[in-house]
């Protein structure tokens, strides 16, 4: 008995598990979905109330006369779409005398007028003949304004005039791909997406070279203020980068590399992060291998990039993986050295971030950029999870 | 080892015969010698008139660089032909440190540093056999994957290295073109990304003909051509290094580039910055004014003054100088509490607030859902990995979409609420769109704020509390549940206290980055602090500082201060988890 109970509590343990876990994931996931469902509108269906998640444009037809096309409406009063034939025509809104509630859109040049007044709300306004619900009647101008000709999809022959806002426009499921190609001509984009390539893989390669070297020093070598300078190392992880900016950054001006791409990667090319890595990783491979190699007259030099660095292949790729994610990603120092003005410069994160203060001219480009901007580290993130998540996590035992 | 003697019918020593060692030796010597020399030239020419040209600081720094060479190559010089141990150490050094500061000066001659826009305009132009070289790493991984050793397994992993290592090469020929292509200055007006290669050539030949090129060249080959004759084993018997000494050399070799980087890069600024923030200081360095202690002062100067009207303005009842930061009506006196940098007070009172909402919201929902994934089930791995993607994607591309949900009148976010408020009719009456103005109202930007920044770190700190639960021993578990614990009480009383560690490191991570605010408010607000520094933060507080306002000296007090805030908040965690694990 108790075992069929304990299983129906577990069961609903489960379940409720994935419930919540599902719940979050969708808090996390939608606001990505709206991201990528943006990219695809154009701009004035991203500022549609109430917002969806379909991108929609007007449905349009090609007009059989002279092959352009014609937006697409619907009225409350008739049936089936209208495309707009012409516009910016002369149209007159006549109403009633009896009941001046009842109006009717006209052509301006289509109605004659009788001759005739009447008097409405103390005004004189001539009659004018019009035909409504087949009969021809009597009515008098409201207004004078500028509408459109509409011709129904069905049937040619029929048409009317009438205000744009009369109608409701026809849309249809409409996702805008040029959004992309657009944001990548505006050159700012694709400049500082090759920026961001250049100064990353330099940064990345850097910091494994130096990381290894380090690495291996601290692990292996023993020389007389090792373990007085890895404490220093280990110090240093503690000073914010916030301390940093201002005298790097004045560095920088002495060194003439302000508004310069070099000033990007050279000061990060030495990462204590990184040495830490590798001398976790150095520290656990048995030393017989080294005394062996060491025995057989290698270098240390040899024995290093020759046997430790393939064991060591997982730290190396968590090393690259976070050093990716951290250049590429990296806002304020770019932001404080290169020159906002210079397009020539920019980095990724620079170059959304003045798309995105831009906003307000082409609200869907800067959701191609987003998209586009995202993908490579959450690409780079998906491929190489395994180190990342589980190299984050033992960092943290420590 | 020892001398022959050879004996004539007069009883002299003959010499000692040559030994293999003793040429290279001699060498050495006369290096030595000829380095005094050649710094001191070095010297000479950072002295000159046309040395003069270049900044302060980088003047001095190879003034003292060089006159410490001529003192170290004259030691060695001595040292070196007497064959003492030390000689060969200090020999080692100066030959090393001299070749990097020689080849670093014909970089910058040669204009890599300064040409490097160009030469990423060249590599833009390359960019095209990335897409090669991801292609050849896929090749490689695969033909590394298959583990046989087949003929198709082969060809790719071939194939694949030479698309990687041509790739590579054909960017740094993209990237050699571009520089070279704008060397020239005449170039400068030209867009193209090629330039004129020509005539970069011919400047780059006519750079390297200079004398200082030139001699910076040969010091460096010498340099280096010595040292590797220092290096050898050869040399290394002659001077009687032991085992450890020669261990203890390749530890300060291999550690070298890495030192010096931290030097330069880090330790020097950072010494730097402290020196800074006792001056006042421009951003170009041109106006330098110590003024002590005075910048703390005047960030963290407060003022109280009781009034009898609660209306008082502050230029009235306060010292001068002193803006209105709050009114407190304490003991049934109204006092007015004035600051003379008001901006910063208030961003330390947002900082404040932010860290008591975002904390806990990063961390308390990681703690549970940690506990929840850490289950057998299937499709944990893809939950995972969802929960961690806001952290990698970007603050610049999150905060923009962020920014769009918050938006006040389309946003997803009020159209969400007034759905919900739709469908639970006691919630409000109203019928009008909800229209909260998350970013510009001064009550909810802040919030705004904490909840895009937990949004995106609580993934983070969900997968360090998973590692952490790895480390729970799994009979604790069993034990409870023989005893009777529910799933509630089995959290309670053995998870949370076995994540401890774990929640100490979470909490102070994400509390160190909390009080760094920077990225998140600079993209969604406008201008950044706003509204009226409800969102103002010390780290947008220092850039104003630093960089709008050009007073980079009391910038770097203000991160000083915050630094050691942050320092100290950590350390009260700290304390606080040494204590409750006593316990």
């Amino acid at each position: 008995m108790s075992v069929v109970r304990k299983g129906a509590r577990a069961t609903t343990v489960k379940v409720l598990s994935y419930v919540v876990l599902s719940l979050v994931a969708v808090v996390i996931v939608f606001p990505f979905v709206v991201a990528f469902s943006n990219s695809f509108k154009r701009a004035d269906d991203i500022q549609r109330y109430p917002p969806s998640l379909v991108p929609r444009g007007p449905a349009t037809r090609e007009d059989p006369a002279t092959g352009a096309q014609q937006d697409l409406y619907r009225f409350p009063d008739a049936e089936g779409e209208w495309a707009v034939v012409e516009n910016g025509v002369s149209v007159s809104i006549l109403a009633d005398p009896d009941d001046p509630a009842r109006t009717v859109t006209v052509l301006a040049d289509a109605v004659e007028a009788t001759g005739e007044k009447v008097v409405i709300d103390g005004e004189e306004k001539s009659l004018y003949l019009v035909e409504v619900d087949g009969q021809t009647v009597e009515w008098f101008r409201v207004r004078s304004t500028t509408g459109g000709l509409f011709e129904s999809t069905d049937d040619p022959s029929v048409r009317r005039a009438a205000l744009v806002l009369d109608a409701t426009k026809v849309e249809e499921f409409a996702p805008r791909f040029a959004n992309y190609g657009d944001v990548f001509n505006g050159k700012q984009l694709s400049r500082s997406l090759t920026n961001t390539a250049f100064v990353t893989i330099l940064v990345v390669a850097g910091q494994v070279f130096t990381s290894i070297l380090g690495g291996y020093a601290f692990a292996r070598l023993r020389f007389k203020g090792r373990n007085a300078l890895f404490l220093v190392y280990l110090g240093s992880v503690m000073i914010p980068f916030v301390v940093l900016i201002i005298p790097l950054y004045q560095f920088m001006v002495k060194l003439g590399w302000v508004d310069n791409l070099v000033a990007l990667i050279v000061p990060f090319i030495f990462t204590a992060y990184g040495t830490f890595l590798m001398r976790q990783f150095f520290i656990n491979i048995p030393e017989e291998i080294e005394e062996a190699a060491l025995l057989d007259g290698a270098s240390r030099w040899t024995i290093l990039w020759r046997i430790f660095v393939p064991l060591a292949r997982p730290a190396i790729a968590t090393l690259c993986t976070f050093g990716f994610l951290y250049a590429w990603n990296s806002f304020v120092w770019p932001l404080v050295i290169i020159n906002s003005g210079n397009k020539e410069n920019l980095v990724l994160s620079l170059a959304l971030s003045t798309l995105g203060g831009r906003g307000a001219d082409s609200p869907s480009l800067v959701f191609a950029g987003v998209m586009i901007a995202m993908s490579a580290p959450v690409l780079v993130f998906l491929l190489a999870q395994r180190y990342f998540v589980e190299n984050q996590a033992t960092s943290g035992m420590k | 080892m020892t001398e022959l003697l050879a004996t004539t019918d007069v009883g002299v020593r003959a010499p000692a015969p040559e030994r293999a060692s003793d040429r290279p030796l001699r060498l050495l010597s006369l290096w030595h010698i000829a380095g005094v020399v050649a710094c001191g030239v070095a010297l000479w020419a950072v002295l000159s008139p046309s040395g003069q040209e270049l900044p302060f600081v980088i003047r001095t720094t190879l003034l003292v660089f060089f006159l410490g060479a001529v003192v170290m190559h004259a030691v060695a010089a001595v040292g070196v032909p007497k064959v003492r141990r030390s000689a060969r150490s200090l020999s080692l050094a100066v030959n090393y440190l001299v070749a990097v500061v020689a080849i670093t000066t014909v970089i910058n001659i040669v204009g890599i540093f300064q040409g490097f826009s160009d030469i990423a305009g060249g590599f833009a132009k390359g960019a095209w056999l990335l897409v090669v070289a991801l292609v050849g790493v896929v090749w490689w991984w695969g033909a590394n994957k298959a583990r046989d050793n087949s003929t198709a397994a082969r060809v790719l992993g071939i194939g694949g290295r030479i698309l990687v290592y041509g790739s590579l090469a054909g960017l740094v020929v993209y990237g050699t073109i571009g520089w070279l292509g704008h060397l020239d200055p005449a170039t400068s007006a030209d867009t193209s990304w090629n330039g004129d290669v020509g005539k970069g050539v011919a400047e780059l030949v006519d750079r390297l003909l200079d004398p200082v090129a030139l001699g910076a060249i040969a010091l460096a080959a010498a340099s280096i051509f010595f040292f590797r004759v220092m290096w050898s084993p050869d040399m290394a018997i002659r001077f009687g290094t032991t085992n450890a000494q020669s261990e203890a050399l390749n530890g300060w070799l291999f550690l070298s580039p890495n030192i010096i980087g931290f030097t330069i890069f880090f330790a020097g600024p950072l010494l730097f910055s402290l020196v800074i923030s006792f001056f006042d200081w421009d951003s170009l360095g041109q106006t330098r004014d110590f003024e002590g202690f005075g910048n703390y002062l005047k960030i963290l100067a407060l003022d109280i003054a009781k009034t009898d009207a609660p209306g008082a303005l502050a230029s009235e009842v306060l010292k001068p100088g002193y803006l209105e930061l709050m009114h407190l009506d304490w003991f049934g006196q109204h006092w007015l509490i004035g600051a003379r940098d008001r901006v910063f007070w208030l961003s330390l009172r947002n900082i404040l607030f932010f860290l008591v909402m975002a904390v806990p919201l990063s961390v308390l929902p990681a703690l549970l859902l940690s506990t929840l994934l850490n289950s057998k089930l299937p499709g944990m791995r893809v939950f995972r990995a969802i929960y961690f993607i806001p952290s990698v994607a970007g603050v610049i591309a999150v905060s923009l979409i962020w920014g769009d949900l918050f938006n006040a009148t389309v946003g997803w976010i009020n159209y969400l609420l007034t759905r919900a408020r739709d469908l639970l009719p006691f919630w409000s009456d109203a019928t009008a769109p909800v229209q909260q103005p998350w970013l510009s109202d001064t009550g909810t930007a802040l919030v705004s704020i904490v909840i895009v920044f937990s949004w995106m770190t609580f993934g983070f700190n969900t997968v360090l509390y998973l590692a952490g639960h790895q480390a729970i021993p799994k009979d604790l578990y069993e034990a409870a549940e023989l005893d009777g614990a529910n799933a509630w009480h089995r959290f309670k009383r053995i998870t949370v206290p076995q994540l401890r560690n774990t929640t100490f490191y979470v909490v102070a991570t994400t509390s160190i980055l909390a009080m760094q605010l920077f990225d998140v408010v600079w993209v969604l607000t406008n201008p950044p602090g706003s509204p009226d520094n409800a969102t103002q933060t010390p780290v947008l507080h220092l850039y104003n500082k630093g960089f709008q306002e050009s007073q980079q000296g009391y910038a770097s007090a203000v991160a000083w201060v915050l630094f050691v805030f942050i320092f100290g908040l950590t350390v009260v965690q700290f304390r606080r988890q040494q204590e409750t694990a006593g316990v």
